[in-house]
């Protein structure tokens, strides 16, 4: 019935870009925080460093082939506005190129905490935590920005947006940490590797309940309005046309699962002090629910904003 | 008086001057303001020339004369439109009603669509306020697509990039009137410079109850309608009455 100018490479290039930008972002804010879990903060740096570029070029080919004259795409380089497209994409563009130098960084087998290039490594991060949350929020201000689409225009998109984005990114290290971690039977490999996969997890279950904390308001303040917002969040309500993938995908699979997964995980340790076991199942199972969470997220949401019109005319 | 003092001195003069510099400048900017407000109400504005266009529905025998003028005058490919007629049907025999409702770009005087656009292809011409699309800098990122509020966009099939009314540029840049004022057979459709007090345009939007469509966006479009009926298929949810639209344009609800 409507057109949907914005279809799935749009939408992948969302997820893959948030993913991306998550798990640089998560990478630097960990290499850059002080005292606590010794060598496993670097372990987890390294690989959110290692992840991170490669999803969001994924993503960037994507929407460049996705565009009417790909090959102008460097027009977008010609100048900056104001317009949230022009802005992102230079933070886009610069974030590529700083992410993959930081990735640079980690990619010597003898990379370790204050070797030869640890100054770099520290001064990318720096940069790059800005810049990735940049690109992770970018997306969902151009979405934001239009009172021709009720249901995207709303500021609280952005934080729904660099939450799932973040949530990914670790989403995406602790699923990396499982498959490559070094086997070993070294108890302080394994001390390192438990400490790692504790300090990820309690980070993820804070960001997935600020997750929730923010669809419940962006729900609940499209239910208490009146008018075009009223009738766009008809389409993700219950009853509605994407109710389904919204409730069942995004609520459910992404975010109450992997949130109680987590908190069951966690718990042992945060309150009772007990030591943490990590337990390789669940540590696959989270993850994957919260991907496969982040994807349906921005496909909802930018299917929904653009099946859905302004009622009055 | 020692080394110090005199730094602290001259600190404090330094600090006084600028809050006094700061407040004499915020005095004098408020004061222009003021002035500048109530001698010349939006001077500037008023004086910018606006092409519009006032579409008397009553006219309107829904021929879609005009949207074949167009096509024929741009050569628009197959399945998109620049100029398009939607019929409104509404009611229940005996109690009927059909309406006619001629669409085309706005040309607003605050366009989402170049707030938007990342490249600057599309932007308001300053000297006549037709808003326009560069199609050689467009990248076809369909922003602007989104963005319109009235659906008025389209990414061109042929060329890639985005395309939509530009009220006949070439033409009225000439002194003739759109396509689709000129063809129009029941003299529905006017044309001209709304800022000009004199335009037949001007006289007759200050004479008739005119509309415009979806005000509530804030983009103030400068196609204004007499007697349009606004009704939309949103309103079959209260039960009371059918409504059914019928865009005659491809694979598109009315947006």
């Amino acid at each position: 019935m409507y057109e949907v100018p914005w279809g799935l490479p749009v939408i992948a290039y969302f997820f893959l870009a948030g993913l991306g930008a998550g798990a640089v972002s998560v990478s630097g804010s960990v290499l850059l925080r002080k005292g606590g879990f010794g060598s496993s903060r670097f372990a987890i740096a390294r690989c959110g460093a290692l992840i991170g570029p490669l999803p969001v070029m994924l993503g960037t080919f994507l929407i460049v082939f996705e565009l009417g004259q790909p090959f102008r795409a460097l027009n977008l380089f010609h100048l900056i506005n104001l317009s949230p497209m022009s802005i992102g994409s230079w933070f886009l563009n610069i974030f590529i190129i700083l992410s993959v130098l930081y990735a640079m960084t980690f990619m010597l087998p003898s990379a370790a905490p204050g070797d030869r290039l640890a100054p770099i490594r520290r001064g990318l991060a720096w940069v790059c935590v800005p810049l990735g949350i940049g690109v992770a929020i970018y997306t969902a201000v151009m979405l934001g920005a239009m009172p021709a689409r009720p249901l995207w225009n709303s500021p609280i998109l952005a934080a729904l947006f660099v939450l799932s984005a973040l949530s990914s990114g670790v989403a995406s290290i602790i699923l990396a940490g499982v498959f490559f971690r070094r086997k070993s039977s070294d108890p302080a490999i394994r001390n390192d590797y438990e400490n790692s996969t504790y300090l990820l997890i309690t980070s993820d279950a804070v960001l997935l309940g600020g997750e929730l904390m923010v669809v419940f308001l962006f729900l609940l303040f499209g239910q208490l309005t009146i008018g075009d917002v009223r009738y766009a969040m008809d389409t993700i309500l219950p009853g509605g046309q994407l109710a389904l993938p919204f409730w069942g995908l995004v609520v459910v699979v992404g975010l109450l699962i992997p949130f109680f997964i987590e908190i069951f995980q966690m718990a042992p340790k945060l309150l009772h002090g007990r030591k943490f076991r990590s337990h390789v199942p669940l540590e696959i199972i989270s993850p994957v629910a919260i991907l496969i969470g982040g994807f349906a997220l921005r496909y909802t949401l930018v299917i929904a904003g653009q099946i859905s019109a302004p009622a009055a005319l | 008086m020692t080394k110090e003092d005199k730094h602290e001195t001259t600190r404090r003069n330094f600090v006084q001057k600028i809050i006094a510099g700061a407040g004499v400048s915020t005095v004098a900017a408020a004061t222009y303001g003021l002035s500048s407000k109530a001698t010349t109400p939006d001077a500037s504005e008023r004086r910018a020339k606006q092409y519009a266009m006032l579409i008397d529905t009553r006219k309107c025998i829904g021929c879609h004369t005009c949207s074949v003028a167009c096509k024929a005058e741009f050569d628009v490919p197959l399945g998109v439109t620049r100029s398009w007629v939607e019929y409104t049907e509404k009611g229940t025999y005996p109690n009927v009603s059909r309406n006619f409702l001629p669409r085309l770009c706005n040309h607003c005087r605050h366009p989402q669509c170049v707030d938007v656009c990342p490249t600057g292809a599309t932007y308001k011409r300053e000297q006549d306020g037709i808003v326009v699309v560069d199609s050689g800098q467009c990248i076809g990122c369909k922003y602007c697509i989104q963005a319109c509020p009235y659906d008025a966009r389209f990414l061109n099939p042929v060329t890639g990039v985005a395309d939509k009314c530009d009220f006949c540029i070439h033409r009225v840049s000439k002194g003739l009137v759109p396509s689709c004022v000129n063809s129009c057979i029941g003299g529905a459709r006017i044309f001209g410079d709304i800022s000009d007090p004199t335009s037949e345009i001007s006289r007759l939007v200050e004479t008739n109850p005119v509309t415009v469509l979806r005000p509530g966006k804030g983009t103030e479009p400068q196609v204004y309608y007499i007697g349009a009926d606004h009704s939309d298929e949103h309103e079959n949810k209260r039960g009371w009455y059918d409504v059914r639209v019928t865009t005659h344009r491809k694979e598109k609800g009315r947006r």
